[in-house]
């Protein structure tokens, strides 16, 4: 390419950003600001305001989002089993390699921090994809209706507090069934002592993805907001927070399972020897040595 | 709204996790189970290929042992060999010396002898001849004396009568 062609390349390319941000400002002002930031923030948090209807039934949004990813991910799963699946081969290709790299991942996470890791393995792998997709799934901007009939774009499923609870309860229950495997009723007990844990992974997930998605529709309200910001906050914070919260879970969930499961015996603790008050003299210990000696 | 804080609603966590359910179960005969198998078999079929060349170069190393063993055996068995027959050849041709100058000395006394014979034959012969000769002499002469002798016999017997 010349250098007169690039130069007209990029004048063509300037113009039709120009065109796009023009077109932005003189259709903004519409529906995103019927409702008050407030008003978008508390709803982002407690969902009590704007619900969707699945199945009859008023929903949150991030439930209908979690049907939905839950959805693409079945079928993309079904594309891979009909299609690219018989075709693997011992030299792994492009895509194979992507496959045989995800899923051993999370088998070797199982496999590293617990010694009974067959359904293990299966768990975060399930668990690690959907939250990488449904974090994901937020930055295409999938729009649903109200049951009020207002436009929404469905946000992570787990930024839902009853997907992030549903997450968090079922990886301890998980942790629970380790213990149960690998120490019998003691695994409950050890399981139990580690109470806490439904609530924190809970809310570690519903905070993380409702901080995103707080901060994207901060960013995404303001028209003024809206241009080169979205690309760092919308796409690279996603993206970031995606995968990091489907491998701290993952990973606090082997690590915790890994924990319970674990039936090695202790080693015997030493008795501790109470230290003699007395001093004793340097002819006194003399004596045992010589006899030792000797 | 329920009076649980933050909206949180029983039914709709079950139905998050009716919905992660069956995603976990879909993903797992789809995806994880397939993939997982493949690469278990992949796995052994890498295993299996290395144990076999493991024991391919085992049974290389103890084929080339057993060829150096060989090897070195041979060297040993070739020294000792050699030596053998070098002995061998040693002793055969002093057989052999031996028995050439046996030969020698048995063809060397038996030409002796028979040069001996021959001699004492040929002396014997001579002398035989010579007897004979002599004898032959003698008797003609002795015939012709008694010839004569018996001529004059006759001449003195008819004389007489």
């Amino acid at each position: 390419m010349s250098k007169q062609e690039k130069r007209k390349a990029a004048l063509i390319f300037a113009v039709i950003a120009l065109v796009f941000m023009v077109g932005a400002i003189l259709t903004g002002g519409g529906s995103g600001e019927e409702e008050t930031i407030q008003e978008v923030m508390r709803d982002a948090v407690l969902h009590d305001i704007n619900k969707v209807s699945l199945l009859g039934m008023e929903v949150n949004p991030g439930l209908l989002a979690g049907v939905i990813v839950s959805g693409i991910m079945i079928v993309f799963a079904l594309i891979c089993r009909i299609f690219f699946i018989p075709k693997f081969t011992m030299v792994p290709g492009k895509f194979q390699l992507v496959l045989e790299t995800a899923v051993g991942l999370f088998d070797n996470m199982a496999k590293g921090n617990s010694k009974i890791n067959g359904f293990l393995g299966a768990y975060i792998f399930a668990a690690g994809s959907y939250i990488f997709t449904g974090t994901l799934f937020e930055l295409f901007g999938v729009q649903a209706v109200t049951t009020n009939g207002v436009s929404i774009s469905l946000p992570a499923p787990l930024s839902d507090i009853n997907g992030a609870i549903m997450m968090g309860c079922l990886s301890y229950l998980v942790i629970m069934s380790g213990g149960i495997a690998g120490n019998g009723v003691r695994g409950i007990g050890k399981t139990l002592k580690e109470y806490s844990l439904p609530i924190s992974l809970s809310f570690r997930l519903f905070g993380a993805l409702l901080s995103g998605a707080l901060v994207t529709e901060l960013v995404y309200y303001y028209s003024s907001l809206s241009y080169v910001l979205p690309v760092l906050v919308g796409v690279l914070f996603t993206l970031l927070h995606a995968l990091i919260q489907a491998y701290v879970l993952t990973m606090l969930t082997s690590l915790f399972y890994g924990q319970v499961s674990d039936n090695t015996p202790k080693p015997p603790k030493e008795k501790r020897h109470r230290k003699n008050k007395k001093t004793i003299t340097s002819t006194e210990t003399a004596e045992p040595a010589e006899a030792a000696a000797a | 709204m329920t009076g649980i804080p933050l909206n949180i609603d029983l039914q709709q966590i079950m139905l998050h996790l009716f919905n992660f359910t069956i995603l976990f179960g879909a993903l797992y005969i789809l995806l994880y189970k397939p993939v997982k198998d493949f690469m278990a078999k992949r796995t052994d079929y890498y295993a299996d290929m290395d144990k076999r060349a493991e024991d391919a170069l085992r049974e290389a190393q103890t084929s080339k042992e057993a060829y150096d063993e060989k090897v070195k055996n041979f060297d040993e068995e070739a020294r000792t060999e050699r030596a053998n027959m070098n002995k061998e050849v040693s002793e055969q041709r002093e057989r052999q010396l031996a028995q050439a100058k046996e030969e020698a000395e048995k063809i060397v006394s038996d030409a002796r002898t028979e040069a001996n014979r021959e001699k004492d034959e040929i002396i014997a012969s001579a002398q035989k001849e010579i007897t004979e000769m002599v004898t032959g002499a003698m008797e003609k002469l002795t015939l012709e004396q008694s010839a004569s002798d018996a001529f004059d016999q006759f001449l003195d017997a008819a004389e007489a009568q």
